[in-house]
């Protein structure tokens, strides 16, 4: 085999999986297997997104290439690019941004409910906004595309509109994160010891600049989806 | 049929095998049945701790590899009525045994004990794989500073992963007068953070590390506060309801008592 039947590539928004343009499906298998095998710490357990391509894929053969990745991680949404692909090297990440990719749907759409807690080592992960019923710890990571709410406390690590989206904000009944991301900005928890904030507190971006606050009636009650 | 206990930290250090060694003597003192399984294979100490090394003829990878009976590899603690240790291979790693020989070995033991407590080795891995294996329950040993109770709870992430739903929770090596001064995480941000049962809090004992290099667990003496700790511990694990500790009044009541308690020791010696 003169390249790499299977080539697995990070992106922002999954795993992105090119297949050599070989008509036998049963080595791409294997080499895939064998990728997933030694990744496995590293897939356990994750949601990830799966995109295909670089060849042509009956329904059989989708098939047992599903069955394979299932087996080492949960598929989140799946998609099989039938057009020979360009190389993986050329590709991804040309243009800076993609704004087709964008995520858009704060107002409504996609939500992932999580119940329980987030704990260190855990990494949630979701194209559309998320709702942790339980606290996010140390350590623990939630990534979304859309906005985060924590209904317990925030301690690990909150990435919101992670693909882009400058809008999208995220609130905790205790926020108190390690590390604060919205689309491209971060912000990180204050030097030195800082309280537990004693009313639930909201974050987003205005004017370049990544702001937190009460969102209760009576504190401060402000419109945060106006940024245009 | 006895109950498989783990006793498991993530990180190194926080009193894993002490807490084993006491527990399971404690549970002796308190007339169960109780083996000590120490599942640190390479890296053991538990016999150490206990006392028992220069007992050692057989041990757990050879009963694993059915180069000897359960029953050759169980080592009798002679202070204790009912206690046993079935010590870990010092000359293998961690790979010598699979999670399923773990399994087939905790369901031997537990038609001849009480309580199986296994000693689970350090970190994530292979080796902390196989001391859950065939865990009915599962107790959490954490220290209380901020790494400690990070890799805790990496560790309840990973153990409700493997079906160990609801651990139960060890702080130890508190100091009350670190917590007073602000010097240390107080329980109730540990148990903020983990959100799990409180099983018992040890306080930071000096007689720990002497009773450990002698290899007599520290329950065995009674005016020490750890001991004291302990022994709750092990009531609690049984059942029983056991109110914790006043520590606050360490340097009151307690304090001078056990002050008290050393000086006449020393005046022994």
């Amino acid at each position: 085999m003169s390249e790499q039947a299977v080539v697995f590539k990070g992106t922002r928004n999954g795993l992105h999986i090119y297949l050599a343009a070989e008509p036998d499906i049963s080595g791409i298998l294997h080499a895939a297997e064998e990728k997933l095998q030694s990744g496995r710490p590293f897939f356990e357990g994750a949601t990830v997104n799966l995109t295909f391509s670089g060849r042509e894929c009956s329904k059989a053969e989708q098939g047992r290439l599903l069955e394979l990745f299932s087996r080492y991680l949960n598929p989140g949404s799946v998609s099989f690019n039938s057009e020979p692909d360009l190389s993986p090297d050329v590709k991804e990440e040309s243009s800076g941004i993609d704004y087709a990719r964008i995520f858009n749907g704060l107002d409504e759409g996609m939500t992932r409910f999580i119940r329980g807690t987030v704990r260190s080592g855990q990494r949630i992960y979701y194209e559309g906004s998320i709702v942790i019923i339980g606290d996010v710890n140390p350590g623990g990571e939630v990534i979304a595309g859309g906005n985060i709410l924590v209904l317990g406390a925030l301690r690990g690590i909150a990435h919101a509109g992670a693909a882009g989206n400058v809008n999208a904000v995220v609130a905790s009944y205790c926020l108190q994160p390690t590390q604060l991301r919205i689309a491209g900005f971060i912000a990180r928890a204050p030097e030195g010891e800082a309280g537990k904030p004693p009313y639930p507190e909201v974050a987003y971006i205005r004017q370049g600049q990544l702001l937190i606050d009460p969102y209760l009636p009576g504190k401060e009650n402000r419109k945060f989806h106006t940024e245009k | 049929m006895g109950e498989v206990v783990v006793i498991t930290s993530g990180k190194g250090g926080v009193g894993k095998t002490t807490t084993t060694a006491n527990i399971g003597t404690a549970l002796a003192l308190e007339e169960k049945k109780v083996v000590l399984l120490d599942a640190d294979i390479g890296l053991r100490n538990l016999d150490v701790v206990m006392g028992l090394e220069n007992r050692i003829v057989y041990d757990l990878v050879d009963v694993v590899e059915g180069t000897c009976r359960l029953k050759q590899a169980l080592i009798r603690d002679k202070r204790f009525k009912g206690l046993f240790l079935l010590p870990a291979a010092q000359t293998r790693d961690k790979n010598a045994v699979t999670p399923a020989q773990m399994q087939k070995l905790c369901e031997d033991l537990r038609e001849q004990f009480d309580f199986i407590l296994i000693d689970s080795p350090a970190g994530i891995e292979q080796g902390f794989k196989n001391a859950i294996a065939g865990a009915d329950r599962a107790v959490v040993v954490t220290a209380p500073e901020v790494s400690a109770v990070r890799d805790a709870d990496r560790i309840i992430g990973l153990l409700a992963s493997n079906e160990l739903l609801n651990p139960q929770l060890i702080v130890n090596r508190l100091r009350m007068d670190m917590v007073k001064r602000g010097d240390m995480m107080n329980i109730e941000d540990t148990i903020d953070i983990l959100g799990i049962d409180l099983l018992g809090v040890v306080p930071d004992d000096e007689k720990i590390i002497v009773s450990s290099n002698r290899g007599e667990p520290v329950v065995m003496e009674s005016s020490s506060l750890a001991g004291q700790a302990y022994r709750n511990i092990a009531k609690r694990l049984m059942g029983e309801e056991v109110p914790l500790i006043d520590m606050e009044n360490e340097d009151t009541f307690i304090g001078r008592l056990r002050k008290f308690f050393s000086g006449r020791n020393k005046k022994k010696e």
